[in-house]
């Protein structure tokens, strides 16, 4: 199809230069969006939300990884995940085709070592989904090995600022390898691993047993190397939940409520999560919210737009991405239109 | 918190007036001149009306008529879960169900203990947790043996009060602020809408949202499991509405769908039968759902109005130009 033929195109043509970022036009953002098609795209996007170029998809996309120095992102498939594309983002062109090996799945979410030799990608089993850290040598992009994510359904995978320590919001949620349907809430268990480069459980922390039911799904790091996640809720919608935590290694999980006019604005779900200056953005598509709060966890405000879920940083704020295809500006003070593209954003906007 | 639409209302209410009755707006100025806003002056007119009852006479068994008005006026604009029902709370201070464990009667014993009359002053009492204030802590404090026959006057007077106040907070946003920023959808300076399609999948999500809530809560949470029905767990079963509020949403959600599409033949339909198959229930409080012979019944129902928002995404969806949200529909 017109969209395969593309992205073979692209493979061939692509080119043995590596240019950096600035020759990329200077994409802010990169996010994967539903076209009027149907069909799937990667955008660039800079950080007033105009387009620089868009790359079709062979299906779905969910996050995308971008390279710490070199104009490369990989776009991920959604989950469960068939492949990974390596673009080469200033001629709009596919680099590799990354396909997970027989029995594997990619979860949407990879990341980058601090020198980009090797991309870490975040991969269950399909028959139990046990979780998997997959290693790819990013020279020849051929798959060097993978080890466990210390737990089961990994979703997103950061690695911490200047450091080449990895950490993964294992989700807890074993799914169908097929139709994702969910097969083990009554007995799941989340938790946040971090894992040495070469797979060696070095930490992890759980939640409280009454909040079992909560996946922990998004990351988003600060310098110090505290992490801020984001949950959403599988059990009882009736019980007003947290879906905010802070962490940093060696010291006890902080859960982070939101006022209590605001205990179900969220509707238990959390999509994506951010943070710039002294706050943290939460999103929620299915409450048409999002959430700030201070870098403490101290709630701030709650400012309304429907389908909400991309969040990435910018000076000042943040830029949110929603299904109805606006980019818009958020501060404190609330939202302000910057853009609108003839695309529904999908779950993550991501700062390049 | 302050909240930005309520800055540039005056702007907005003029810019709204030259685009009511546009056919681009289809449905939306309908939904709202029809339903969503005599909905409220309706809840304002019974909550004050309740209030006045309390100041009268504040004795449960002499209430309870005017709280069920009350309550059946609520449940004519439940379902709308946006702008200044979000504000301060009130969505959930005038109706905080379900409270699974319990929170709302705790702070109320806890008021009824102190049985100081300084909280019951009107800016403290709006501070008061939301689980025990509204229309349940009333509902508490005129059916529950265990608080209704306790000398409780003062904490019925206050919270009725209160309620009365929300009301009129809640109908003066919608009317002044709310409904003219709907419609002025896409015009400059309206950053909560930004096309006129927000503004009518803005309403659309309310009606799919208020429907799946009484399909899987008001009905899912008396059901339970076969193994283990929960009929304890019905909304209002202290007054023996949780029949009657099913009844009275889905007439609520069908007006809302029909000012919204009018020419929805198949909506129509679909609440109609499911009106008549919640009326024949005869379950005041849904204790059926615990007898297996009966159980089925409600069983049916909730798989009509799961099948009922299927009907209501394709046609009043299809009408409206709008769909579930890309992300909210289908997360990660």
């Amino acid at each position: 199809m017109a969209t395969r033929r593309h992205v073979l195109a692209g493979l061939i043509a692509s080119a043995m230069s590596r240019p950096s970022w600035a020759d990329a036009g200077s994409p802010a953002f990169l996010s994967a969006a539903r076209l009027p098609s149907g069909a799937f795209a990667l955008f660039g996007l800079t950080e007033a939300g105009a387009t620089v170029f868009t790359i079709p998809l062979p299906a779905r996309g969910h996050a995308a990884a971008a390279h710490p120095t070199r104009a490369e992102a990989v776009a991920f498939a959604r989950r469960p995940g068939t492949y990974a594309l390596v673009i080469a983002c200033a001629s709009g062109t596919l680099r590799a085709r990354l396909t997970p090996p027989e029995g594997r799945q990619f979860n949407g979410h990879g990341a980058y070592s601090a020198d980009g030799a090797v991309l870490y990608t975040s991969e269950v089993v399909a028959e139990s989904s046990a979780g998997i850290v997959g290693l790819w040598d990013t020279a020849g992009w051929h798959r060097l090995g993978e080890f466990s994510s210390g737990g089961v359904g990994p979703h997103e995978l950061r690695r911490l600022p200047g450091s080449e320590v990895l950490v993964v919001a294992n989700g807890g949620i074993q799914t169908d390898p097929q139709d994702r349907s969910q097969l083990n809430l009554e007995t799941m268990r989340s938790n946040l691993s971090y894992l040495s480069p070469d797979g060696a459980l070095l930490e992890q922390a759980e939640l409280p047993e009454e909040l079992r039911q909560n996946s922990i799904r998004h990351l988003a790091l600060a310098g110090d190397g505290t992490v801020a996640f984001a949950m959403q809720w599988e059990g009882d919608p009736a019980e007003p939940v947290p879906l905010l935590g802070l962490h940093r290694r060696g010291e006890a999980l902080r859960l982070c409520p939101p006022r209590e006019e605001d205990l179900f604005a969220m509707r238990g779900y959390a999509g994506s999560i951010a943070r710039s200056g002294g706050l943290i953005a939460l999103t929620s598509p299915r409450g048409g919210v999002v959430q700030l709060f201070t870098a403490e966890g101290a709630p701030v405000a709650g400012h309304a737009r429907p389908d909400a879920c991309g969040v990435a940083p910018v000076a000042g704020g943040f830029v949110v991405t929603d299904g109805g295809g606006a980019v818009t500006r958020l501060t404190r003070e609330g939202f302000a239109p910057l853009a609108r593209a003839a695309a529904a954003w999908d779950n993550h906007l991501v700062r390049i | 918190m302050r909240h930005p639409w309520r800055t540039s209302i005056a702007a907005l209410a003029l810019l709204a007036l030259p685009f009511l009755g546009s056919g681009a707006r289809a449905g939306l100025p309908e939904a709202l001149s029809e339903t969503v806003l005599p909905g409220h002056a309706a809840f304002t007119a019974a909550t004050a009306a309740l209030n006045e009852a309390a100041r009268a006479d504040c004795r449960p068994e002499t209430l309870r008529p005017s709280w069920n008005a009350a309550f059946d006026a609520w449940m004519g604009i439940s379902h709308l879960r946006l702008g200044p029902a979000e504000t301060d709370g009130r969505a959930l201070a005038i109706a905080f169900w379900p409270d699974p464990k319990g929170s709302g009667a705790r702070t109320q014993a806890r008021l009824l203990e102190a049985a100081d009359p300084a909280l019951l002053e009107p800016e403290r009492f709006a501070e008061v947790s939301v689980a025990a204030r509204g229309l349940f802590a009333l509902e508490r404090l005129l059916y529950d043996p265990a608080l209704a026959s306790e000398p409780a006057c003062a904490l019925t007077r206050a919270t009725a009060a209160d309620l009365a106040r929300m009301a009129v907070e809640l109908e003066t946003d919608w009317r002044e602020s709310f409904a003219p920023l709907m419609l002025s959808a896409g015009a400059p300076g309206n950053d909560r809408f930004l096309t006129e399609a927000e503004a009518r999948q803005a309403l659309f999500t309310q009606l799919m949202t208020g429907l799946e809530f009484t399909a899987d809560q008001r009905l899912g949470r008396p059901l339970g499991t076969f193994d283990r029905p929960r009929p304890e767990r019905a909304e209002a079963r202290l007054s023996g509405r949780s029949q009657r509020n099913v009844e009275l949403s889905l007439a609520a959600l069908e007006r809302l769908a029909l000012a919204l599409a009018p020419d929805s033949p198949r909506t129509r339909e679909g609440f109609e039968r499911a009106r008549s198959q919640a009326a024949a229930l005869d379950d005041p409080r849904f204790e059926g759902a615990a007898d297996p012979s009966r159980r089925l019944r409600i069983e049916i129902l909730q798989q009509r109005l799961h099948a009922l928002r299927d009907q209501l995404a394709a046609e009043v969806g299809g009408a409206l130009g709008v769909s579930v949200g890309f992300n909210a529909a289908d997360g990660d």
